[in-house]
């Protein structure tokens, strides 16, 4: 089959730029230390969330020396704990894992500003770890859609400085 | 009848029959005809996609604040 | 002789199918107008924020399904009569599966139409991906299971056309436009797999309260295991246009016949097992997968980078044989003024773009930065948006005259149409990307928060919202003038020549310079199944092994 050269050429540099791209979301994996959403979450009931030791009473939890854990409920249109003068308090230079689940419909957990963006599917716990490194407020969306209430739904999240922390009793 | 097998010779289009002008001044054939204008194209593109991908991933990306780690 | 001559009955199969095309096009274009007014709060009064979502609702279904694929219809029925010289192989089947498929896809629209009348049972606000547990009207699952089986019955008229065709012509390579169509309607078989057990097994008897729960994960997967390869039915009737119709329009002829083949087959193979790059952040989906489905995503890029060179050098050899010149001047030489030409060439254009910012989607840990961002419907509006829709316009500048037997009228409006749509799809796919990376949501009806302030890197959300609000007028202007030049067309008596020449030239390198390999469809759908099974397999079966409809969610109408 004949090729012009031209277009054979086109053909090597296609194949590196798709090289290329594969190599730098690697090195964000390994360089940088960035990983998937994955399936390490556990699958609950989400009906029966109510009763679930931990998601039956949603908030922050301290898990270790500098380790910290997030239960998240959304729900139509709210997230338990973030929405409604209850916002998500954190510390910095911690790691936050986030335990994101909903009861109802699918919905988005999308900290704007920041790479913390998962789904929240019902049945399924997004279970993600961030640190945060400065101090901040930051807003949380809903971007999936889930009912006619979806552009309401938002919260907030606060990272204190390390220091300033008094929390993670779970409330 | 209009060509539709590819593995046809060029037909020859009876000018006279279109009332359409094509523009065509001259035919070039496999052999005369050299894509050297597609070829600065395709490199500029390419040259575009580097720079853009490059700035995408390690400037708004990298610099996006808290990002997932486990 | 004029195509409506020499096959009239399928000159009407495709002036029906696109006439069904077209009005979908301008419902849904409606709605696109209307949801960009509302959104960026430029104007509020048409629809309250909760109706926004039937109008979003509408505007995906009418456009991403049925605008998309009865043009595709027309076009495959058309290009294989043409290209193989063959008739219709039953008219009556023919009309079967067309009035399957618009019956169905007026069903599934009413229900979403019903959304705006709240004393009407009928209502799908659910959106074109109808997420689990969000439930529709079970005539919602009916219409489009209905659209879905007519699609497929629209394919055997092609394979039964190719097959009387190669009895007559057994040693000949298949003619270019029907390997098109039947490589696209292969890959679509195997694609809507996925959504078809996906309505027929669960969400069609969840909605007759035959079962009471579905598995939201398992239904959303079966649903992405179609919704990317969707996108390729809509790109590859686009690329038909671009390799056998516009290198003739460019006043050249096309470079590469058997080039042409091997992308098709590429689609065809590599197309379906890539659905998890719309899942990069779901729980439940083992990250090992992702990346499988990100290196099979990545390699999808090839095709599409091949057809930029492909159809590039075509439209050069038409520029050097209008008498073009030099290195970059040669573009001047290419007929401007001709929208047929304008349209694909602007849209072509356009895809580069929308290539560029899909890059970035399969980019698996960069997802975490768009993922449902309004950067993704700013990458959408390039491809579906713009290199298929304008590409189809401006396709039916060439193809009506010719089904139709009429000349084109308005043709000064026809000339600018293409530029319209381009300007207006610069001014808002540009700002929607940038929106994105500022953290502005996408399918909201007010993406006004009290705990978030976006921020802009240049410009800011105003400018932003003014571009969204202004490009969308500009787009349905734009469609609107296609449709008077359309309709135009049609109201007119037929009288004498239609001023368009139907002739496409043989390609500068034939099919017989390529591995007659490539004809042999067996190994290519052997070789797709085969790396569906390697991508989706084990993460399926995990899902249904727990219990098909377990971790099992209760139907949510949304209000």
């Amino acid at each position: 089959m004949k090729i012009h050269r031209f277009e054979k050429a086109w053909l090597a540099v296609s194949l590196l730029l798709i090289v290329g791209f594969i190599a730098t979301v690697t090195y964000g994996a390994v360089g940088e230390g960035i990983e998937m959403i994955g399936d390490e979450g556990e699958e609950v009931d989400p009906t029966k969330l109510n009763e679930h030791p931990k998601f039956g009473d949603p908030g922050v939890e301290k898990t270790g020396p500098n380790e910290y854990a997030v239960y998240v409920v959304a729900s139509q249109f709210q997230f338990t704990p973030g929405s409604f003068g209850n916002p998500i308090r954190v510390p910095t230079d911690a790691n936050v894992t986030f335990y994101v689940t909903t009861k109802d419909v699918i919905h988005g957990f999308d900290v704007a500003g920041t790479n913390l963006n998962t789904m929240a599917i019902p049945g399924q716990v997004a279970e993600v770890t961030v640190r945060f490194d400065e101090p901040g407020e930051y807003g949380i969306l809903c971007n999936e859609y889930c009912g006619s209430g979806h552009h309401g739904m938002e919260g907030k999240l606060v990272a204190v400085p390390k220091s300033q922390y008094e929390g993670g009793d779970g409330e | 009848m209009s060509s539709g097998t590819a593995d046809d010779v060029v037909q020859e289009v009876d000018r006279e029959e279109v009332d359409l002008d094509d523009g065509i001044v001259r035919e070039l054939g496999h052999d005369e005809y050299t894509p050297i204008g597609t070829l600065v194209l395709v490199a500029v593109y390419g040259a575009i996609l580097v720079f853009m991908w490059t700035f995408m991933y390690f400037v708004e990306f990298l610099n996006n604040g808290p990002t997932v780690v486990g | 002789m004029t195509f409506i001559d020499e096959r009239p009955e399928v000159a009407r199969m495709v002036r029906l199918n696109f006439t069904i095309s077209f009005g979908a096009l301008l419902v849904g274009g409606l709605f696109g107008m209307i949801q960009a007014l509302h959104r960026t709060d430029v104007f509020r009064g048409f629809v309250n924020s909760q109706d926004y979502y039937t109008v979003l609702t509408g505007h995906g279904v009418l456009l991403a399904l049925f605008f998309t694929t009865f043009f595709l219809s027309g076009l495959f029925t058309w290009g294989v009569s043409r290209s193989l010289d063959e008739p219709l192989p039953n008219a009556t089947a023919t009309k079967g599966w067309f009035t399957l498929m618009f019956s169905g896809a007026t069903i599934a629209a009413l229900t979403v139409l019903g959304g705006f009348v709240p004393s009407m049972p009928f209502k799908a606000d659910v959106l074109f991906t109808f997420y689990a547990p969000l439930q529709a009207h079970p005539l919602f699952y009916v219409g489009l299971a209905m659209f879905l089986v007519g699609s497929w019955l629209s394919g055997l008229d092609w394979f039964r056309m190719y097959r009387s065709w190669n009895k007559k012509n057994p040693d000949k390579r298949v003619p270019l436009q029907t390997f098109m169509a039947l490589t696209t309607m292969l890959m679509w078989y195997i694609s809507t797999m996925g959504v078809a057990v996906e309505v027929l097994f669960f969400l069609l008897p969840w909605s007759l309260g035959i079962i009471d729960t579905v598995d939201p994960l398992l239904t959303r997967t079966l649903f992405w295991f179609f919704g990317h390869p969707v996108v390729y039915f809509w790109l590859m009737p686009a690329y038909f246009v671009w390799y056998t119709i516009l290198p003739k329009l460019s006043g050249g002829r096309l470079f590469s016949d058997p080039l042409a083949r091997v992308v098709f087959l590429l689609f065809l193979i590599l197309s379906t097992p890539v659905g998890y790059h719309h899942q990069y952040l779901d729980p439940g989906i083992p990250s090992g997968f992702k990346f499988v489905a990100m290196t099979n995503t990545m390699f999808l890029l090839l095709p599409s980078l091949l057809t930029a060179f492909t159809v590039v050098a075509s439209m050069e050899h038409g520029a050097r044989q209008r008498g073009g010149k030099g290195y970059l001047g040669w573009l001047r030489a290419l007929p401007w003024d001709n929208p047929a030409f304008s349209g694909s060439a602007l849209a072509g254009l356009m895809f580069a773009a929308g290539g560029f910012s899909g890059m970035i989607n399969a980019g698996m840990n960069i997802n975490y930065l768009v993922h449902n961002s309004t950067w993704v419907p700013g990458h959408f509006h390039l491809t579906v948006g713009t290199a298929t829709a304008l590409t189809f316009m401006s396709i039916s500048y060439w193809l009506w005259p010719q089904v139709t037997g009429k000349r084109l009228q308005h043709r000064r409006l026809a000339m600018v149409q293409p530029y319209v749509w381009f300007v207006g799809m610069t001014l808002m796919s540009n700002a929607l990307h940038r929106g994105g990376l500022a953290g502005i949501p996408r399918r909201t009806a007010e993406p006004q928060y009290n705990n978030v302030n976006f921020e802009t890197m240049v410009g800011s959300v105003g400018e932003l919202r003014l571009q969204i609000g202004i490009g969308a007028i500009l787009l349905f202007t734009s469609l609107f003038m296609f449709l008077l030049v359309m309709t135009g067309t049609w109201l007119v008596d037929r009288r004498g020549s239609i001023a368009v020449d139907g002739h496409i030239p043989a390609p500068l390198s034939g099919p017989n310079d390529s591995p007659t390999i490539l004809d042999n469809f067996r190994v290519w759908v052997v070789l797709a199944i085969v790396l569906v099974i390697i991508a989706y397999g084990i993460p399926l079966s995990s899902m249904v092994i727990d219990g098909p409809l377990s971790p099992g969610s209760p139907p949510i109408v949304p209000v």
